[in-house]
């Protein structure tokens, strides 16, 4: 007791000193004229450099563009600093790169940090998953009981999505074949969604064109899947009057749309809205700061730093949670489009009702 | 104005998500009070459908973001 007390103080030190030099700074930033501005939108936005805690590594920029003259070329620089210096692109006024010498850039290639934080994600649930099967291929887990504990975590988290999201939700016999596409979303979005935590790490995403390209995936793959019966479902509706059919087949297709940009949407906001909320929270203490004397500033702290702990506990769960509810809902759409129907009904509707 | 738009905006979206997934809550842990045997269905039918309604409020939230930062305008 004693000594966590002890460390509870000299933690307290260390951070009453460390927190005194960054007051220092930004006075210091104040006195020159500069207004000391907190960037909300600048933590969430994509940047063309990568976070380290020891500094910036700058990504390369990589375009299609066309010049003046109509003539399309590929530059590749190995930062925009390069790009800038290399007399074929300015900064325009919105700070936006642009040709030098008129024309457009057409598609932009560059690397970014969400693009090389979804890399990570993706790339470290491959790695997991090889690993693992490399286990189960030796026999451990097969003729034997899995061992270690990454092994056992694994079978749990993969018995978890092929048993509760694929088999409760998929046609038994088709539900396998899905799996495997399940799993990389699940694990995936799970580490993108978690490595935005790390203290230099950015949300992969909490950008809309990562989570679009991921809902994407599932729309192609959704439709493929597809029996007779879902199509006709979308374009002909079996069982309705002909006229009721002019209003549904606008409506279904309408539907197969609406469905993937729910999902993209829904894991977008979670995460940006999770990122926005905890910097809201830390910035009340500048707020208070700044209206009332720095003391206000330390009393809300204490309050506005701790609420932030728990939130980020909080995160923790959303991340893992939200990246459940993308791989579930998918195995719900696939499973909506894949389903055999029972067509008995139907038929005694047709032969009997209908006339 | 936008700021205005936005503040409003934000409460009107909190208090339908929270209407929403409020009667979700009510009516799962009432279910799971007649049938406790099945609260692993019920549950995860709470979380899918508290998702849903998660996902509109998002989409208002976002909106609304928008419109405080004055993107658009």
């Amino acid at each position: 007791m004693v000594q966590a007390l002890r460390r509870v103080l000299l933690t307290f030190f260390f951070l009453s000193i460390s927190t005194s030099n960054i007051f220092a700074s930004a006075s210091d930033a104040s006195e020159a004229g500069e207004e000391p501005v907190i960037d909300v939108m600048g933590t969430v936005a994509d940047h063309d450099y990568f976070k380290t805690p020891l500094g910036k590594i700058y990504l390369p920029r990589i375009f299609y563009w066309e010049n003046a003259n109509g003539e399309s070329s590929v530059s590749f620089f190995s930062s925009t600093k390069k790009a800038l210096a290399s007399d074929e692109f300015i900064e325009s006024e919105e700070g936006a790169i642009v040709p030098a010498g008129g024309g457009s850039i057409k598609i932009d290639f560059s690397i970014t940090s969400h693009l090389l934080y979804y890399w990570f994600g993706m790339g470290l649930a491959v790695l997991l998953t090889v690993a693992a099967a490399k286990r189960y291929n030796k026999g451990v887990g097969r003729d034997v009981e899995p061992k270690g504990t990454f092994q056992n975590i694994f079978e749990v988290l993969f018995l978890f999505i092929r048993d509760d999201v694929a088999r409760e939700n998929i046609d038994h016999h088709k539900a396998d074949k899905y799996v495997p596409f399940l799993f990389t979303m699940f694990m995936g979005i799970s580490f993108m969604n978690l490595f935005g935590l790390l203290p230099w790490g950015a949300t992969a995403t909490a950008d809309l064109t990562v989570t679009a390209t991921l809902a994407a995936v599932t729309f192609v793959i959704t439709q493929f899947s597809g029996t007779k019966d879902y199509w006709a479902h979308v374009f002909w509706f079996p069982g309705v009057p002909t006229w009721v059919r002019a209003i549904l087949t606008p409506v279904e297709i309408l539907g197969l749309f609406t469905k993937p940009f729910a999902l993209a949407i829904r894991l977008f906001a979670n995460m940006l809205s999770g990122k926005i909320m905890i910097i809201a929270i830390l910035g009340l203490v500048f707020i208070f700061a700044d209206l009332f004397g720095s003391v206000a500033g330390y009393g809300v702290g204490i309050f506005s730093v701790s609420l932030t702990v728990v939130l980020y506990a909080l995160k923790v769960f959303v991340a893992l949670l939200q990246a459940y509810i993308f791989t579930l809902l998918s195995a719900v759409f696939i499973g909506m489009a894949a389903e055999d129907h029972d067509h008995a009904e139907e038929e005694y509707y047709t032969e009997h009702i209908a006339e | 104005m936008g700021l205005l738009a936005a503040g409003i905006g934000a409460g009107i979206v909190a208090l339908g998500a929270g209407i929403g997934i409020g009667m979700i809550g009510k009516s799962a842990t009432e279910s799971i009070a007649r049938q406790p045997e099945a609260s692993g269905d019920i549950r995860g039918a709470m979380i899918l459908t508290a998702a849903f309604i998660e996902g509109v409020a998002l989409l208002g939230a976002v909106i609304c973001i928008l419109l405080a930062l004055g993107i658009g305008s």
